[in-house]
């Protein structure tokens, strides 16, 4: 009985720890995210441009240049989407009467 | 990387492989005539590693097709024998053509997939536009 308690315990505290993490930097997290995003997104784009730039210049292989523009496209779209989307709410948050 | 983005890459790499597949085959076909050439043929590996850590496929290495190669009784051709047989090459063009074809399907498929991929992610940004 004492074991069973025991390893319930030991089995109960790192989903503990787990649960309590992510609450103590909850700013930090979010922002986090988004500079990791935003690095990911500009790889994407520079990835993109130097396979453009290999393929002209030193023929690299075209499917390459077509997977690293596809995603690059991928990219930005989701990206512009993201921007319009909060350039809108913070439009609605300014037609806010005070 | 997103799931869509690595699958792109993922089927660029099955398109690049049997873009791979048919360079050998054409030079099986262009070499059909020469005497003692023996055929090219390659496999396909599965990769997962480093450099790709979604799985992929690539081409293995070129290995030559080890059958007989035929004996051509031609006496008059500069490298007969003193049967007046010269040996020719184990290509066979239905075997190659048939394998173009395959490949070209391959490719297809590939293509589908990663156009299908671009449909599919531009429509979640649709969704997500509305």
């Amino acid at each position: 009985m004492n074991i069973n308690n025991l390893m319930a315990l030991q089995a109960y505290d790192p989903t503990r720890l787990q649960a309590i993490a992510p609450e103590q930097t909850p700013g930090g997290g979010a922002g986090a995210a988004f500079v990791a995003a935003m690095e990911g997104f500009a790889q994407t784009l520079s990835r993109g441009e130097q396979q453009a730039r290999a393929a002209m210049t030193s023929g690299a292989d075209p499917h390459a240049l077509v997977t690293a523009l596809a995603q690059t496209e991928l990219a930005v779209e989701t990206a512009v989407t993201v921007r319009d989307r909060v350039v809108e709410a913070y439009q609605e948050i300014l037609r806010m009467p005070v | 990387m997103t799931d869509f983005s690595s699958a792109l890459s993922v089927a660029a790499s099955g398109m690049q492989s049997q873009a791979d597949r048919i360079r050998h085959v054409s030079e099986n076909i262009a070499n059909a005539d020469t005497p003692g050439y023996r055929r090219k043929v390659i496999s396909f590996e599965a990769v997962r590693g480093r450099d790709a850590p979604n799985g992929a496929v690539q081409p293995g290495d070129v290995q030559l097709d080890q059958s007989d190669l035929p004996q051509i009784h031609d006496p008059g051709h500069p490298m007969a024998d003193e049967n007046g047989n010269y040996q020719g090459s184990n290509v066979d063009l239905i075997i190659e053509l048939s394998d173009a074809r395959e490949a070209q399907r391959s490719y297809e498929a590939n293509l589908r997939v990663f156009d299908q991929l671009r449909s599919m992610s531009s429509s979640l940004n649709d969704l997500l536009r509305r």
